[in-house]
């Protein structure tokens, strides 16, 4: 996986992830004042665009935007922002992937906007990596974060996203599953093994993401030594 | 190509004109004085225009209210039957209504002394009836003159008229017959100036005749702003001698 | 536009004082383009462009459809501008009727669509019935100024760069090649639009700009962000290495001097020629690096030429 923050100069936060050929840029604008209709009297509002590397938004985008919203929503600090809105607008600069999926895209789009929130310094209540894993239609087999080729192969492919965070003795722990999307056909105890793959997975990424964050702040606070 | 000789080697165009004549041009202002504040009609070869002015007047919208100067609106509608095929579309919603829309917007906002009517809105409603190339020119023409009508303070006239190049030659003023056929250039100019408040270049043209086009378009554009002082200073007159009468 | 940016009184004179010297915020001279960065991606038909903090992407797509009935024998070609709030906070969603978006995109679709600088005749398969559908889909990421500008190299470059699939056609059945069973074909570009845009100033009073003789406007390349929210008028010149004036826009604005706009496009002619050169030399770069291994895999004998 590459990354890379504070891509763009004209929002407040923003981020590029890339990974196995699917790379997206998500930039966050944010808390601000909302128009009327978008706020929310107790919380903060969110808004989610993803716009599609080819081509204009579809059902297949707005689709994207639903599961990318029910992730982030659980783990932004909402209650800290009354009557304000964050806007997330995502571009995808290669999809990776053909129209009929949309795994790669939303599950490389979640660990976008995790940076792209960490940068605009939006306050979150835990952070969240999402990964994709395929079942290969022949051996059965487990593909982490399959490329366009490997993916045309899978029976079953599924997005799996954790919400994970720290606790006081410095241990990873996982608090809630966030997403589950599964397209194809499989079987429970593939699903079980899914889980258990993408937890590791998602584990791993968490550490990953965590040390990009650490870098980014020991380089943006070096003038605090 | 086109079964019309677009210049003949004798040097007439389609209509007859020569390469630096006008079309007819016929304008007449304050013709719907009951419907706007300031209104005109123009005729420039087959274009028939009518551009009416309402304003200064309050702002529609609180939104609109700019406390520096007025705020200037254009909309243009360019009727079903204005070409020789009734078209099926408003063409409201056109890109290439809108970029007109806002060209003459933009033209006007620095032609006006807008500075004198802060907090109120000028709105220009422009009607094409009928169009036959150069309509850009044409509207140009239209709006100074129902904003003079209007009486609106302005700095100048703002004129305009479009040149093409055939070849080599440039032949100002085209109808629709000649700018499908060659690239076209519309020029506005502000009074008898060389100053230019609009140049658009829509197709191609050889860098270095560009200087040669601008030069009679100019010509032109100082033509027309004298049809339309001689035809405004008649319109004086009569409104005068009706006083006095 | 959702929310116009709006710059302090002290900053927009500081600016405009500065412009008076012939300086500029960001140190460049008044006739200076910025510097121009073409990207190009891994898949054909993707380049992203950066010019100081502007940033665009560009990409193209193909796909096989149907022609108009009144041009059977041209292919489709259209160009779509999406703003989102990304490129910076004045922009809408899903707005694409403001004034500012509007001027984008009709520019681009004239400096490209309408110049012929692609050449639709060639996206032919079967007059009448088969034809290749182009899209490019430009991304503004980024907007500091310029994004005219930006936007139709990333466009031009793009279209040299895109290779569609390879097809056989046997009387009315078509078989589209996949890109690794054969060699992709280029576009037919038949020559190379590019916009430079001039911002100008009025430093004197208005009465001055259009009685005066003085001609002391002042006018810059390529305006940052900054800039073109102070401007009092705007010029985009489209050229192409020809001498050829593809497309002139000054839309209003400030009232200029005849001969001092025909200067502007002398010396965007000497941008143009550079830009042009810079595609050119990306283009064949990556085409050089895409074949590094042709000379190992070719049968042909090398030849001394």
């Amino acid at each position: 996986m590459e990354t890379s923050m504070r891509v763009l100069s004209h929002v407040d936060g923003s981020a590029v992830v890339s990974n196995n050929g699917t790379k997206v840029i998500c930039s966050v604008s944010g808390p601000m004042e909302p128009k009327s209709r978008q706020e929310l009297p107790t919380q903060l509002a969110l808004e989610i665009i993803v716009k599609p590397a080819e081509g204009v938004q579809s059902t297949r985008e707005k689709l994207m935007e639903d599961q990318i919203r029910s992730v982030l929503t659980p783990v932004l600090a909402r209650y800290l922002h009354p009557r304000q809105f964050v806007q997330i607008c995502f571009q995808v600069l290669e999809a990776g992937e053909s129209k009929d999926y949309t795994v790669k895209e939303v599950s490389v789009g979640i660990n976008a906007a995790v940076l792209a929130l960490v940068d605009a310094g939006v306050p979150l209540l835990s952070m969240c990596t999402g990964t994709c894993i395929g079942i290969t239609s022949e051996e059965r087999r487990l593909i982490v974060n399959p490329t366009e080729p490997e993916l045309l192969e899978c029976a079953s492919v599924h997005v799996f996203c954790l919400e994970l965070g720290t606790d006081e003795n410095e241990k990873i722990d996982v608090r809630n599953v966030l997403l589950v999307d599964s397209l194809g056909t499989f079987d429970e105890s593939q699903l079980f093994q899914v889980l258990e793959t993408g937890e590791k997975e998602c584990i791993r990424l968490y550490t990953e993401l965590r040390s990009v964050i650490k870098d980014k702040v020991s380089r943006d606070f070096v003038w605090k030594q | 190509m086109s079964r019309f000789e677009i210049y003949s080697p004798e040097g007439l165009r389609v209509d007859g004109r020569r390469w630096n004549e006008l079309r007819s041009f016929n304008c007449s202002i304050n013709t719907h004085p009951n419907a706007a504040d300031g209104s005109s009609y123009l005729e420039q070869g087959n274009n028939k225009i009518i551009t009416l002015v309402t304003g200064p007047q309050e702002p529609a919208s609180r939104s609109q209210v700019n406390t520096k100067q007025a705020s200037l609106s254009v909309t243009i509608n360019l009727t079903k039957f204005a070409k020789m095929e009734r078209s099926k579309s408003s063409h409201k919603n056109e890109r290439r209504t809108l970029e007109w829309q806002t060209s003459l917007v933009r033209t006007f906002e620095k032609n006006l002394m807008l500075h004198l009517y802060p907090r109120t809105s000028i709105d220009v409603q422009v009607h094409v009836l009928q169009l036959d190339g150069g309509i850009l020119g044409a509207m140009l023409n239209g709006i100074t003159l129902a904003l003079i009508d209007a009486g609106i303070a302005m700095y100048d006239f703002v004129s305009g008229v479009s040149v093409g190049l055939y070849d080599t030659t440039p032949l100002l003023d085209l109808n629709s017959l000649e700018e499908n056929a060659m690239s076209s250039v519309t020029i506005g100019t502000v009074g008898k100036s060389e100053k230019l408040s609009l140049l658009l270049v829509e197709d191609k043209v050889p860098l270095d005749r560009l200087e040669s086009v601008m030069a009679i378009g100019i010509a032109g554009t100082h033509r027309i702003r004298d049809l339309m002082d001689k035809e405004l200073r008649k319109h004086g007159k009569t409104r005068v001698e009706n006083l006095t009468n | 536009m959702a929310k116009d940016i709006e710059i302090s009184n002290s900053e927009s004179k500081f600016i405009l004082e500065a412009l008076k010297l012939k300086q500029r915020l960001d140190g460049r001279a008044c006739d200076q383009f910025r510097d121009v960065e073409i990207e190009l991606g891994e898949a054909y038909g993707d380049v992203t462009v950066t010019m100081g903090k502007t940033k665009v992407q560009c990409r193209i797509s193909c796909e096989v459809a149907q022609p108009y009935e009144d041009r059977p024998f041209e292919g489709l070609f259209h160009i779509t501008t999406e703003t989102t709030p990304m490129a910076g906070a004045q922009f809408e969603n899903g707005n694409n009727t403001g004034e500012e978006e509007v001027l984008i995109s009709r520019m681009i679709e004239k400096a490209v669509r309408r110049s012929g600088a692609l050449d639709v005749e060639g996206l032919c398969i079967i007059a009448g019935s088969k034809c290749w559908s182009l899209r490019a889909d430009v991304h503004f990421l980024d907007c500091d100024g310029g994004l005219i500008d930006a936007s139709c190299i990333a466009v031009m470059t793009a279209l040299l760069h895109f290779k569609k699939p390879d097809v056989t056609v046997l009387g009315e059945k078509v078989t589209v090649h996949p890109v690794d069973e054969r060699e992709p074909v280029s576009l037919g570009v038949l020559h190379v639009p590019v916009c430079v845009t001039f911002s100008f100033f009025n430093p004197d009073d208005t009465e001055e700009n259009i009685k005066g003789e003085h001609n002391g406007e002042i006018s810059i390349i390529d305006a940052s962000l900054k800039e073109e929210l102070l401007r009092d008028g705007v010029l985009t010149v489209t050229l192409n290495k020809n001498r050829e004036v593809v497309q002139v826009s000054k839309a209003g604005g400030l009232p200029m001097d005849a001969l001092s706009l025909i200067d502007c496009c002398h010396k965007a002619y000497g941008i143009v020629e550079k830009i042009t050169d810079q595609i050119q030399r990306a283009i064949k770069q990556d085409s050089i690096a895409r074949n590094q291994y042709a000379h190992i895999l070719s049968s042909e004998n090398a030849r001394e030429s």
